[in-house]
């Protein structure tokens, strides 16, 4: 397993960020930035307008309810058209920002197309070394889109994701490590993301029981040999809870928090529930 | 050495011509009378080092006993001035006499100030026992402290994250799950929810995908009626969930901050209970921790902490008491004594009274380009620090700062200090700032001034008398007497022993007592400027250390005079060397009329000098007028005037009872040309006119002081010593003749602390120094001719100086009236003609 993002002087690969409304999480668009900056990568802000949004607006008798519930009215194609145009302004001024004071270089680009296969054909475009980053805060229901963009979308590396609760994105970086295998390729983007802070980095070896776990550790502190500034700690998992293990993340305050995708901290069935409402840092999906 | 003068001067009298030569004229003081000494060996010990030091002041017991009166009576009006010259001693016989009795009274409380948890701008003063000011300032710091160590760990502990996962719970359940059930619902109905940028919408969906309305529109009527029909139900499900959001995220936040309160108000409970246990008897300060606590528990917030400390590299802990976040739980102590200081009532000096200083100010600092401000920013002024106390301030520097006096008054007549920006009393301006509960006031205020400025106060400030009624006034000036000289050697050893310096011997304090006289400017009392003393004791102490002795002598003090008078000596010597070179005219021999010596004092700085000027007079036929040109040229202060007015009176009285005084004359200080004030100049002014109008010459050899009643008696004067050495100066300066001297009032004998120069050249015979008590007898001295006393048929004898003014003033009078008789005659022989 490899997590890597081009580097600027490659041709192909940048970090995708997946821009869906005017209001992104902020700290979903630090870590898209942080991580453009860790691997001297790009960012492309790619807002997709929803192309069955428009196919929805020119239904006559379909009305907008808005988030309060308060306001009901018709829609339109060029309404909704105006409306998304104005979000997109608005999203890319926000990685604008953010993009310019981290000097990171930045592509803007909107794309109407349903969202998944938008992904797919901007990370074919600039592929394959891509990081995909979504600026809108995952919620318990994002497991079923990323099984699926991890399946549809080949050009992709990673994908980072920030929850409601998230709020820095500066800190220890925390590495979850359910598989050994994935070590090194985790730890080599966890060595990349801390190097921007001087941040320590933390190995949290998940395992069902204790033989397993003094199994991985031995295998761990063999993979960093004599490297210096990681610790390892072993997650108590006597209940073996997603939960658990998403409570267990929180206490540690990383800045950010690396995985992988089908285990007990993502798991494959798309429960992102425990997660997204205690994690405070972003987190790096690799594949 | 008298007899050698009067031989030469005393021929036998004689008529010559029209004046009477006189014989037995008044004869001049011996010099014993012109200075007062001590005999060293009368004060019966040989160093100052077998002296006790006097502890508080000689001579002033009716001081002493005001400031006693002002110390024990309670009220708050009777407050104390303290007048007296500058450097007498007064502050410290102030605090020798008050620091016993504020050692034994009732320490004062402490006070301090804390956040008004209701009125934020209104800081509130809390008083408290005596030295525990500083235990609740440190037990606040304290539990802040500890607070920010459990609270974290309370919020981060098991228990609460399983009960706030549950409200959480109850919350997404309640919503979340009304949602995914709306979705579910949509769903199996071919509906599908989607999110636009401003809300959703829903649209049919086939196979996962939103329907395009062209083929939608292909579908038969009833199966779009049933879609739209489906669409508005779930649109109208979904509003009602979204509607309901808000009452439950309120619900859930309610329950939150229930579940928060909780679990800080142990924490709170627990780190408080033992501050506010310690200060159960103290009700308002129990009061003030619990309220205190309860605010802590309403913003615990404060204690968690931020993602910014999370996030912090180094994590470095900041002192409580300087982190802004709990500025407020944070106690200003305006009055904190040291529990273990002696107790006693304060006695306190403000040195610079302004009115930040006196009553206490509200800082600010600078935040983003704006001034702010709290109740930590509220400092303590002098009448804080006095207060249940002493508070001494100087009167005229009170007077000087802005604002101050008007603000202690207020604050004595209201016992209370209440701080506010000098601004706002005076109603400028209007713009919120703190507003510090007021804090009741017990002090005694003792102002040290000036008798001058005492008696403004008392004419011009009406709140005045009614806040000051002690009066303590200091005397200048002690009497002389064997007990006071060796109480002035008593107070000399204590100057020796506060300076550390070396001991005085008999001569040398005998010397000084008789400075002392000399500064008093009377031999029969003693100064007490106790600072002027101890600057001529200190130099006396270096010049004795420059000639390398041990004990200051009696020629280190004259040193020290000496050098004291050289180093400010330029302006005397000016003013003698244009005398002596002859640019102002000043004879001292040979005889003139209408011309005389008069003297004047000049006064500049600590160094006093006399000045001999020359005073002329010019008579003729008038009517009836003596003109000062002094005053004429508005030179003249009103004194001189007022003195000048008498000589008409005292002629007109004495030579003009029957007939007009058909007189003008003029009066001038020769060379004179600044001001000219006081009446010291109007005993030789009237000799002058005199002189003018007997046409008998004045000894030029003699100088005059003096001022005359109408009655023509001489009478005393200031500065006389300075005076008749001003004189002597010029005159040795030529050449003493032995028929030098200087008239003075009779009464002024007892003020003579002369030079011994000029002691030494009286006693030789060289120099001469008249009492006179009448102008009578004056004129016989100035002009060796007889006064005169009216016979029994009411005329002055003949060839006498009375007599021949008479005669000129009846022959002025004959000529004016034959004179205006003959004017009258061509006016009438004029008028018949035409």
């Amino acid at each position: 397993m490899i997590a890597h993002v081009a580097a600027s002087d490659e041709d192909r690969g940048r970090v995708v960020l997946h821009l869906q409304s005017g209001l992104p999480n902020p700290v979903a668009l630090d870590a898209a930035v942080r991580i453009a900056r860790a691997f001297g990568s790009g960012v492309e802000a790619l807002f997709i307008e929803d192309e069955q949004l428009i196919d929805c607006a020119a239904y006559g008798f379909l009305r907008e309810l808005s988030f309060s519930g308060r306001r009901r009215g018709a829609v339109s194609p060029a309404g909704i058209a105006h409306d998304l145009r104005l979000a997109a302004q608005g999203a890319h001024r926000q990685v604008e920002l953010l993009a310019s004071a981290a000097d990171v270089p930045l592509q803007v680009r909107v794309m109407r197309d349903e969202p998944l296969r938008a992904l797919a054909i901007a990370c074919a475009e600039s592929g394959p070394w891509n990081v995909v980053a979504f600026a809108e805060p995952f919620d318990d229901r994002a497991g079923g889109l990323l099984k699926q963009m991890l399946q549809e979308i080949a050009g992709t590396t990673g994908v980072v994701m920030a929850g409601p609760k998230a709020r820095r994105a500066v800190g220890p970086i925390v590495v979850a490590v359910e598989d050994v295998q994935q070590l090194s390729g985790m730890l080599m983007v966890a060595q990349r993301l801390a190097a921007l802070d001087s941040a320590e980095i933390v190995l949290l070896l998940i395992a069902p029981d204790e033989e397993r776990l003094a199994w991985m550790e031995g295998e761990a502190r063999l993979a960093l040999e004599d490297r210096e500034g990681v610790q390892i700690r072993c997650a108590d998992l006597a209940r073996g809870e997603a939960a658990a293990v998403a409570e267990t993340l929180r206490r540690m305050h990383g800045g950010f928090v690396i995985c992988q995708f089908g285990g007990l901290v993502v798991p494959e069935d798309g429960k992102l529930a425990a997660l997204a409402s205690v994690l405070e840092c972003p987190l790096f999906l690799v594949r | 050495m008298f007899f050698k003068r009067s031989q030469q001067d005393g021929p036998a009298p004689v008529v010559d011509g029209e004046v009477t030569t006189v014989a037995a004229r008044p004869q001049p003081l011996d010099a014993s009378e012109l200075r007062r000494v001590v005999a060293p060996s009368t004060l019966g010990f040989k160093t100052t080092d077998e002296l006790q030091p006097i502890t508080g002041l000689i001579g002033q017991d009716r001081a002493l006993k005001a400031i006693q009166f002002g110390a024990n009576i309670k009220s708050h009006d009777f407050n104390m001035f303290v007048l007296g010259p500058p450097a007498s001693g007064k502050t410290t016989a102030v605090r020798s006499h008050l620091g016993p009795r504020a050692a034994q009274s009732p320490a004062p409380s402490d006070w301090v100030y804390v956040y008004n948890f209701e009125t934020p701008n209104q800081p509130k003063a809390l008083r408290l026992p005596h030295g525990r000011a500083r235990a609740l300032a440190k037990g606040m710091v304290a539990a802040i402290d500890e607070l920010r160590n459990v609270l974290p760990a309370v919020f981060e502990s098991e228990e609460y994250r399983t009960r706030r996962r549950a409200i959480d719970e109850q919350f997404r359940s309640t919503n979340d799950e009304a949602f995914q059930a709306l979705s579910a619902k949509a769903q199996s109905q071919n509906i599908a929810i989607l999110r636009t940028p401003n809300g959703f919408t829903m649209a049919p969906m086939h196979e996962g995908k939103v329907v395009k309305p062209e083929v939608f529109n292909a579908l038969p009527e009833a199966m779009r009626r049933d879609v739209e029909m489906k669409i508005d139900a779930l649109q109208k499900e979904m509003q009602t969930i979204l509607e309901r959001l808000p009452k439950s995220d309120k619900k859930r936040r309610s329950d939150l901050s229930e579940l928060n309160e909780e679990v800080a108000k142990r924490a709170v409970g627990d780190a408080l209970d033992d501050l506010e246990a310690s200060f159960r008897d103290v009700p308002d300060a129990a009061a003030y921790v619990l309220a205190a606590g309860y605010d802590m528990v309403r913003n615990v917030g404060l204690f968690l902490p931020t993602g910014e400390e999370e996030n912090a590299i180094v994590k470095q802990s900041v002192d409580s008491a300087h982190d802004p976040r709990f500025r407020r739980y944070m106690v200003n102590p305006m009055v904190s004594a040291d529990a273990s200081a002696p107790a006693g009532a304060p006695i306190v000096e403000e040195i610079n009274p302004t009115y930040g200083n006196l009553i206490g100010r509200v800082e600010h600092f600078a935040q983003m380009g704006t001034l702010v401000t709290d109740f930590l920013l509220v400092k303590p002024g002098a009448l804080h620090k006095a207060n249940g106390g002493y508070l001494l301030l100087d009167a005229r520097r009170l007077l000087l700062s802005p604002f101050a006096w008007e603000a202690l008054k207020r604050a004595i007549k209201a016992r209370e200090v209440r701080i506010e920006q000098p601004i706002e009393t005076a109603g400028f301006i209007s713009t919120q700032t703190l507003d510090p509960e007021p804090i009741p006031l017990d002090v005694k205020v003792v102002l040290f001034g000036d008798r001058e400025l005492y008696y403004l106060l008392a004419a011009h400030d009406p709140d005045f008398t009614r806040l000051f009624k002690v009066q303590a006034d200091f005397d200048d000036t002690i009497a002389r007497s064997t007990e006071n000289d060796l109480g002035y050697a008593r107070l000399i050893a204590s100057i020796v022993k506060e300076h550390s310096l070396k001991p005085v011997d008999a001569a040398g304090v005998a010397r000084l007592i008789d400075e002392g006289a000399r500064l008093a400017d009377d031999r029969e009392k003693l100064s007490i400027e106790i600072g002027r003393l101890a600057d001529l004791v200190r130099e006396a102490d270096y010049w004795s250390s420059e000639a390398n002795r041990k004990v200051t002598g009696k020629q280190d003090v004259e040193r020290a005079i000496e050098e004291q008078i050289r180093r400010s000596d330029r302006l005397r010597e000016k003013a003698q060397e244009v005398v002596n070179r002859g640019l102002v005219l000043v004879d001292t021999e040979g005889s003139s009329v209408g011309q005389i010596n008069g003297l004047s004092v000049m006064q500049l700085g600590s160094l006093a000098f006399g000045r001999p000027s020359r005073i002329t007079a010019r008579v003729r036929l008038g009517s009836g007028r003596v003109t000062d040109i002094e005053r004429e040229a508005k030179l003249g202060g009103p004194l001189h005037s007022k003195g000048v007015m008498i000589l008409w009176g005292f002629l007109a009285g004495r030579y003009a009872l029957d007939v007009p005084l058909a007189l003008a004359a003029t009066l001038v200080f020769e060379q004179s040309y600044g001001g000219v004030d006081g009446d010291s100049a109007s005993s030789a002014e009237l000799y002058a006119l005199l002189s003018a109008l007997s046409g008998v010459p004045i000894k030029q050899s003699l100088a005059v002081t003096g001022s005359v009643n109408q009655l023509g008696e001489v009478q005393a004067i200031g500065g006389v010593n300075e005076k008749i050495e001003g004189f002597f100066d010029i005159c040795r300066a030529r050449g003493l003749t032995e028929k030098q001297g200087v008239l003075i009032p009779k009464s002024n004998v007892q003020h003579l602390m002369l030079r011994q120069d000029v002691v030494d050249a009286v006693r030789n015979g060289q120099f001469a120094v008249y009492p006179v008590s009448t102008i009578d007898e004056g004129i016989e001295i100035l002009t060796g001719v007889k006064a005169g006393e009216r016979n029994s048929d009411g005329r002055f004898p003949a060839g006498t100086i009375n007599r021949l003014v008479e005669d000129k003033l009846r022959s002025f009078a004959e000529r004016g009236r034959s004179f205006a008789r003959s004017a009258n005659g061509v006016a009438a022989a004029g008028k018949e003609n035409s």
